[in-house]
């Protein structure tokens, strides 16, 4: 059976996105940093589907990360079918107020650990193409929102990467996919502030994190580059992508400001 | 003898502690010139900034790598200008680094009104043949020193406000370049932390440009690798590091936040960001494929 890697799996969208590749006959490998958590993930997925699911506590933010896993994944001997990079960090503490420790794990886990892990590992997914790339992005890619600032540059990042790495393989059987979805409420933290700065439209464009799971999924196998979930933040999204960035930020920073 | 040494420990304390209290007497003369900090200053576009910067009178602190460049820098600097250099070899990839500096400049209370984050790594090698190690360095020399350096002299910007931060990304940073994968990448990240910035520093006086050029003929490297890529339109869209340096600072000065120099990187800047991504990178790839192909 072919195999599915998520990078930040236990919980969360990435959580989700195991969930609808399980659904789909993959067996699922899971990598974060809470032993516990992972646990928890394995058993829930066992007990819904029908397939074997591996875990590896590890934290993706240290340098020998991406080496430990790919060691691990030679070990087991998967046949890797799809990597998906879900591991990130976000948060309501803007750069300003953020220690210079904060901003380094947010830049090594948001961009380092997937642009190493997927090169690390991707001599295995060309042996078992067609293979898949999903990386976890965001909206907050599309334009810099002064109240998240390290965290929308980041993930602009990753956008890039991901048109650049689709670019490149194009001739490897490998796809390449970018899941930029809106607000999703996988924590009531992030309800509680997305309310706060969005108010009745964040409401209107949190999309429930199984479906983001499963529109992720879906797409990703359609080879499609760009996944947004929720008619209402693809259409924000369109938007978001023909202003100049200088006026969004504008409109973001006096949004957040309120 | 023992309350001899004891007393003379003292006053060596002492005096180290004067010399911390008092940053004149390390700095030449009583000099109260603004100084500019540039990071990644000793040679290519950071020192156009730095020679830029120095013709405006203001002192210098350069940071790179090398002290062999550094010195050079200095002793050219020194000599056409009438400015006083200071010099500190840091790897700005190094976790300690940008807390080091800005203890540095805090201790010796340097009046700093200008910080340039320069130091960047990119070249020809792609993604896909880039060892970790090579990765890993580019995403903590071009994202994370830019985004470190910022935030631990920010309460020295602030006390000497008003005050100019230039972050130097690229026309890389607009569009998504997939021969150039991860230096695009973490350009695009320059990119949207200087809008980010600009807009959270705005009310306390501290202005943050963002440098964006097309090709600048700093390295030989760099002159062949653009004759190959973009042809006639790339030699003509090319600059010299001192022109570069020059309407940079000009710029910062003037507040303008995205600086792209030469009319024809303008131009091209601006098609860039209006046409559809998915077009933008293909018409990339294909300029990179045909280089590979020659």
């Amino acid at each position: 059976m072919n195999w599915a890697l998520i990078a930040g799996g236990s919980r969360g969208i990435g959580y989700h996105i195991a969930e609808a590749l399980a659904g789909r006959k993959y067996n699922i490998a899971l990598v974060a940093r809470d032993g516990k958590d992972l646990l928890t993930a394995k058993h829930a997925i066992e007990k819904a589907f029908p397939v074997q699911v591996e875990i590896s506590s590890c934290d993706l933010s240290l340098p020998d990360a991406a080496a430990q896993i790919a060691g691990w994944c030679r070990e087991k001997a998967f046949n890797l079918k799809v990597l998906c990079n879900a591991a990130g960090r976000g948060g309501s503490k803007d750069y300003l107020s953020l220690p210079v420790a904060g901003l380094r794990n947010m830049v090594r886990l948001n961009i380092e650990s997937a642009v190493e892990l997927t090169l690390i590992l991707l001599p295995l997914l060309e042996e078992n193409a067609p293979a898949y790339v999903l990386n976890v992005g965001s909206i907050a890619g599309f334009a810099p929102i002064p109240t998240k600032n390290i965290y929308s540059a980041s993930k602009a990042a990753l956008l890039f990467f991901s048109y650049s790495l689709r670019y490149q393989l194009r001739d490897r059987k490998i796809s390449v996919s970018c899941l930029c979805p809106g607000p999703v409420f996988t924590k009531p933290s992030i309800e509680a502030e997305t309310l706060k700065q969005l108010g009745w439209l964040g409401r209107q464009m949190a999309v429930d994190p199984a479906q983001v799971g499963e529109t992720a999924v879906r797409n990703m196998l359609k080879g499609k580059m760009l996944i947004v979930p929720g008619m209402l933040s693809t259409g924000i999204s369109c938007i978001l992508r023909l202003l100049p960035a200088g006026l969004l930020a504008r409109i973001f920073y006096q949004s957040g400001k309120q | 003898m023992k309350k001899l040494i004891i007393l003379f420990l003292i006053g060596v304390k002492g005096m180290t502690a004067f010399a911390q209290e008092n940053p004149e007497h390390l700095m030449p003369g009583g000099d109260t010139k603004p100084y500019a900090l540039v990071a990644g200053g000793s040679k290519g576009i950071g020192y156009g900034i730095a020679e830029a910067l120095a013709k405006r009178g203001y002192n210098l602190i350069l940071i790179a790598r090398h002290l062999d460049t550094l010195q050079k820098a200095k002793r050219i600097l020194e000599s056409s200008y009438p400015v006083h250099v200071e010099i500190l070899t840091y790897d700005l990839s190094f976790q300690e680094s940008a807390g080091e500096i800005a203890d540095w400049c805090i201790k010796r209370n340097i009046p700093l009104k200008v910080l340039c984050n320069v130091a960047g790594f990119g070249g020809s090698r792609d993604y896909l043949s880039l060892s970790l190690d090579s990765l890993r360095y580019m995403v903590r020399l071009n994202v994370e020193s830019c985004m470190a350096l910022s935030l631990t002299l920010l309460p020295l910007l602030e006390k000497n406000a008003p005050s100019y931060i230039l972050n130097v990304a690229s026309m890389a940073g607009f569009a998504p370049i997939p021969i150039k994968n991860l230096y695009s990448a973490t350009k695009s990240a320059v990119v949207f932390f200087s809008y980010s910035l600009a807009y959270q520093l705005q009310e306390k006086n501290i202005s943050v440009s963002c440098l964006c050029p097309g090709p600048v003929f700093t390295k030989p490297e760099i002159v062949k690798d653009t004759k190959e890529k973009l042809g006639w339109f790339g030699m003509k869209m090319a600059l010299s590091p001192a022109k570069v340096g020059e309407v940079a600072v000009k710029k910062t000065f003037e507040r303008k936040m995205i600086i792209v120099p030469g009319t024809l990187a303008k131009i091209s800047s601006v098609v860039i960001r209006i046409l559809p991504r998915r077009w933008v990178v293909n018409l990339y790839g294909r300029a990179g494929d045909k280089s590979r192909n020659k």
